[in-house]
């Protein structure tokens, strides 16, 4: 066990950790703005990177399949506030929980039903890995880096530099203050939930570029996920970044350790760990959104 | 024409009336306090006023135009503000940010300069987290906000709250001011004395119900009921 298998396991984290920050990042603007854990963000990856095999239809290449998978992500996520989550707005955060649980095994189902159970892999060329230094790297973990890295200094830029980020961060920080300045909360919720749902879709087609797309995918990505969101403290953007980052890269160093099977158990240690020690998350002080 | 005008209105949440029968009104350009012991429903009122009760009835007018079927978002738009008495800034946003997320300004950029001219300790902090204020800082970022959109009734909830006297004497001579910038005010104040002092009239509020309505010198000189409900400030 050299430099160079944890370099490389560290490299494998860092990716693993940008997928899981995107979805973590969709949870936590859901959860800072909503005010509700939204069960169905794996569910919605799933989708999207279902709909990025229809990429090389489109036109081929990793860019059309992100493309496609961030399109249906957003469509899928706005039409579940129009449908779901908007009529029960004025309900208690449960219900939109148990709501969005029931949304994740109804897209599951259906997934199942149309397409069935086999993985699936994007048509994309096989490319010997390039050795940088000590790392074997594969031409796609560069275009996942690029893009997961693009879509967060995006994402952060429309928080902090654009009107609407402005206004969604006021509603999260303070909902009826953010009323009674008369920010309409509907035009802000649409804004979040498509942001959420192209987050969501990325996340889903980059981890299809990385492993295999199937039905359970998003399920498996949302634990993690889920852990990343209250690590990095639940509704700051930042923290979730940060905790999705840890939790990839606490998963794969300690793969050596435990093995492949057990190595997501390994982030939910951690999660536990700071759980026990700090339990409003790493990043509570600096928060952004809330 | 009254700028506000509330007849009959009972409020509250749930099946339990906190407000019944309340009757007040604010004519232009006059400071008006509303006073009254802890519990007498103050808050209550003024979150009626703003639309920010689930249960409200009776008749609640500004200028002419009932208010009751217009959500808190819009009030803002009929030129109603509001300041909570917590909570009363964007706490994770800059102070800038805190003026520009306000909706329903024509002018953003002029009227953020206008403001921080009237309040230039705001422009000195306008990079700064509001969270990161001090108590007066935040307070006159509380105001800017509430006048961004240039309203013509300013509704304030106990503003002095947890002010040091120094302070307490800078807000009040802030609301002074207001009317000369075409501002009417309803204040709800707990330090009523000292709030009657800047106000033309007055209204006294137990459990609930409008006790007695007056102008603000009389209920100064009124040694009983100043005694009973107005407090040692």
């Amino acid at each position: 066990m050299g430099f160079s298998l944890f370099a490389n396991l560290a490299f494998n984290g860092l990716i693993t950790g940008l997928v899981v920050s995107l979805l973590a990042l969709s949870i936590t603007l859901v959860f800072g703005i909503a005010r509700f854990p939204n069960a169905a963000a794996g569910d919605v990856a799933t989708v999207g990177a279902f709909a990025g095999l229809l990429g090389p239809l489109a036109g081929g290449g990793t860019l059309w399949i992100i493309l496609c998978g961030m399109a249906a992500g957003a469509l899928l996520s706005v039409a579940f506030y129009f449908l779901l989550f908007r009529p029960l707005a004025g309900k208690s955060a449960v219900s939109s929980l148990i709501a969005s649980i029931g949304m994740a095994f109804f897209v599951r189902a259906a997934l199942t039903f149309f397409l069935g159970h086999d993985q699936r892999v994007y048509p994309l060329p096989i490319v010997r890995a390039m050795p940088v230094g000590p790392l074997r790297v594969q031409p796609t973990d560069i275009e996942i880096v690029v893009a997961a890295v693009l879509a967060l200094a995006a994402v952060f830029s429309i928080l902090h530099l654009t009107p609407i980020g402005k206004r969604m961060r006021a509603v999260a920080d303070n909902a009826e203050l953010a009323r009674v300045s008369g920010i309409r909360a509907n035009r802000v919720l649409v804004a979040m939930w498509l942001i959420a749902g192209l987050l969501a879709g990325l996340s889903g087609t980059l981890l299809g570029v990385k492993t295999v797309v199937s039905p359970e995918m998003g399920w498996d990505l949302l634990m993690p996920a889920f852990a990343a969101t209250i690590l990095g403290t639940i509704g700051n953007p930042v923290g979730a970044v940060l905790g999705g980052v840890l939790i990839g890269l606490a998963q794969e160093l300690s793969t050596p350790f435990v093995g492949f099977t057990y190595k997501l158990g390994v982030g939910f240690l951690v999660l536990l760990v700071t759980l026990l020690i700090r339990p409003q998350g790493l990043f509570a002080k600096n928060s952004l959104v809330r | 024409m009254s700028v506000l005008t509330v007849a009959g209105l009972s409020a509250g949440y749930g099946d339990v009336d906190i407000l019944s029968g309340v009757d007040l009104r604010v004519e232009p350009l006059e400071i008006v306090t509303i006073a009254g012991t802890n519990g007498a429903g103050k808050s209550t009122l003024v979150k009626a006023l703003m639309g920010l009760v689930p249960r409200v009835s009776g008749r609640l007018e500004f200028e002419g135009t009932s208010l009751l079927s217009l959500p808190a978002e819009k009030r803002l738009a009929m030129g109603i503000s509001y300041v909570p008495q917590v909570a009363n800034v964007f706490a994770s946003l800059t102070v800038m940010e805190n003026l520009e997320v306000v909706e329903g300004v024509a002018d953003r950029r002029g009227r953020i300069a206008t403001l921080l001219e009237s309040f230039p300790v705001l422009r000195e902090r306008a990079r700064a987290r509001a969270g990161a204020l001090s108590g007066g800082e935040r307070q006159q970022l509380a105001f800017a906000r509430a006048l961004m959109p240039e309203p013509r009734l300013l509704v304030l909830d106990e503003p002095t709250a947890a002010l040091s006297p120094a302070l307490v004497h800078q807000v009040l001579e802030t609301i002074r001011e207001l009317p000369r910038m075409k501002v009417s005010v309803l204040l709800v104040e707990q330090r009523a004395r000292q709030a009657l002092t800047i106000s033309n009239r007055g209204y006294i509020l137990d459990s609930g119900t409008v006790v007695i309505a007056d102008t603000a010198e009389r209920l100064l000189s009124d040694s009983r009921m100043a005694e009973l409900y107005l407090g040692d400030h």
